[in-house]
C-alpha cells in the first residue's frame, strides 16, 4: 500500500506537462505504480478537458467564419488524408528490466519507455551505486541503488529533492518508505536514508547539489557533485 | 444524430466510432467544427501566437482523423483524449522551440497514440507457443543422440555437464551434438523461409 503521494499540484502539473523533465519522469513513474493517482489524474484530464471543450460558446473571434481561421479549407486538408492504421508504435513490452548487481528490477513503463536514457552505474560510496537519467533541463534525475544495510550521511539540500521508492525499503529519521513511496523534501529538512534488511532502488529527482550535514560525511560536500552527471 | 452535440460524451464517442470504423466525413466534419475553434482558443492563450496555435489544431485534429482507432471509450472521454493529444503535441513544440535534441518526448511521457494492445502479451505467448511446436516438430528430425541432448538442456534446463554425468558420455561429446543440433534447426527453419 503506497502511503507517500506527490502533491495535488504535482500531480496536476504533470497532467498539464508543465514540471521539469526529471520531475515529470519522477510523477509519471509514481502515477504508474499508484491507483489511486491514476484515478486523480484521469480525474484532472476530464476538468481540463471539460474546461477546454465544454464552453457553450466560441469566443466569437475564434469562430469558424472569423476570416484568420479557415476552418474548411483546414477540413479539407486533413480528410484529404487515408486515415493510417499501422503506423502508431507500439508500446515497447520487451525492454522493461533493469538488471544490477545480478538482480532484476521490473521497470514501471514511464522508466521502460525511457530507459535507452538510463546512463551507466557508478558506484558512489560504500554500497551505493548510481546512474543518471538523461532527460535533459536543468534539474538531475538520477536512479540511486543502496544494498542492505547501507546508510547516507545526514544531509540537506540547497535546493529540492524528490525521492521515490522503485524496489525495496529505505528508512529515515521520519518513516519508512516501500515501493511508489514519493517524498519531496526541501531545504529544511536533514534526513539520514538508511536501508536495512532489504536493498532499495530509488528514483530521485535533485535541482541542486546534495548538502552533507554531519561530521566527517561534511567532507563529501566536495564530491556531492558525484550525485550529478 | 440531429439534436445531439458533441459536447454529448456519448455523442462525441459514437462520432468517433465512426471515424475509425467508416472513416465518416460527416461525423468528422462535426467533430472539427465542435473541437476546432475551442482548440484554437486553447492554443492561441498558451502560445500568443497564432501560426503556432493553428499548428497545434491541425496536428490535433489531424491525429483525430487518422488515429480515431486508438480512441478506447472505457479509458475516458472523447474529450479527454482529444485533449491528451493536444497536450502532448504542445509539449513538443515547446521544447522543439528550444532545439534540445535529447530531451523527452510527449509520447515518452504520455503514450496517448501508441497502440495500447491489451492483448499484447498474450500475443507474445501465443508466438512462444507456435514457435515451440514448429520447434518441436523439427526436433523429431534430429537423430536420437542429438534430440535427447537438445531436450535435456532446451526442455528440462540441465548444463551440459549434468547432461553428460546423466547419460554417461563425454562432456566434449556434449557440446558436439549440442553445436550440430542447433545447426541442423537453424538449417531446417531457414529452408522453411
Amino acid at each position: 500500500m503506497i502511503k507517500f503521494h506527490p502533491s495535488e499540484e504535482h500531480l496536476f502539473h504533470y497532467v498539464t506537462g508543465d514540471l521539469s523533465p526529471a520531475m515529470l519522469m519522477m510523477v509519471g513513474t509514481h502515477v504508474d505504480m499508484c491507483s489511486q493517482c491514476q484515478e486523480q489524474v484521469r480525474e484532472m484530464e476530464q476538468l481540463l478537458a471539460n474546461k477546454m471543450f465544454g464552453q457553450e460558446e466560441v469566443p466569437e473571434e475564434f469562430a469558424l467564419s472569423d476570416a484568420s481561421f479557415d476552418g474548411d479549407e483546414m477540413l479539407a486538408r486533413i480528410m484529404a488524408q487515408a486515415p493510417d492504421r499501422h503506423e502508431a508504435p507500439r508500446l515497447q513490452q520487451a525492454a522493461n528490466e533493469l538488471i544490477l548487481e545480478g538482480k532484476r528490477f521490473q521497470l514501471p513503463g514511464t522508466l521502460a519507455r525511457n530507459q535507452h536514457r538510463i546512463g551507466a552505474w557508478h558506484k558512489v560510496v560504500g554500497k551505493m551505486w548510481r546512474a543518471s537519467v538523461d532527460v535533459g533541463g536543468d534539474d538531475v534525475l538520477t536512479f540511486i541503488y543502496m544494498d542492505k544495510n547501507t546508510r547516507v550521511p545526514e544531509h540537506t539540500h540547497k535546493g529540492r529533492e524528490a525521492t521515490m521508492v522503485i524496489n525495496g525499503v529505505f528508512n529515515d529519521e521520519t518513516a519508512e518508505y516501500r515501493d511508489g513511496d514519493f517524498v519531496f523534501l526541501d531545504s529544511t529538512v536533514k534526513h539520514t536514508p538508511e536501508t536495512r534488511d532489504e536493498d532499495c532502488l530509488t528514483l530521485a529527482a535533485l535541482d541542486a547539489p546534495m548538502h552533507f550535514t554531519s561530521g566527517l560525511s561534511r567532507l563529501l560536500n566536495p564530491f556531492s557533485s558525484l550525485f550529478f552527471k | 444524430m440531429s439534436s445531439a452535440q458533441p459536447d454529448d460524451p456519448d455523442h462525441a464517442a459514437a462520432l468517433l466510432a465512426l471515424v475509425a470504423t467508416e472513416q465518416s466525413r460527416t461525423a468528422f466534419s462535426e467533430l472539427f467544427n465542435y473541437f476546432a475553434p475551442r482548440l484554437k482558443t486553447y492554443a492561441t492563450r498558451q502560445f500568443g501566437n497564432e501560426q503556432t496555435a493553428m499548428d497545434l489544431v491541425q496536428e490535433t485534429m489531424t491525429n483525430v482523423w487518422n488515429k480515431a482507432h486508438l480512441f478506447k471509450p472505457d479509458r475516458g472521454s472523447a474529450s479527454t483524449w482529444i485533449f491528451t493529444i493536444a497536450r502532448n503535441i504542445r509539449f513538443d513544440f515547446l521544447r522543439k522551440n528550444k532545439h534540445r535534441q535529447h530531451d523527452l518526448s510527449a509520447d515518452e511521457l504520455w503514450p496517448v497514440l501508441a497502440e495500447q494492445n491489451d492483448s499484447l502479451d498474450d500475443d507474445y505467448a501465443l508466438d512462444d507457443d507456435l514457435l515451440m511446436q514448429q520447434l518441436a516438430g523439427y526436433c523429431e528430425v534430429l537423430p536420437k543422440a542429438q534430440r535427447v541432448v537438445i531436450e535435456l538442456i532446451y526442455v528440462e534446463g540441465k548444463s551440459q555437464q549434468e547432461v553428460a554425468d546423466a547419460l554417461g558420455i563425454p562432456l566434449g561429446t556434449v557440446k558436439s551434438r549440442t553445436r550440430l543440433a542447433l545447426q541442423k534447426l537453424r538449417e531446417l527453419i531457414n529452408s522453411d523461409d
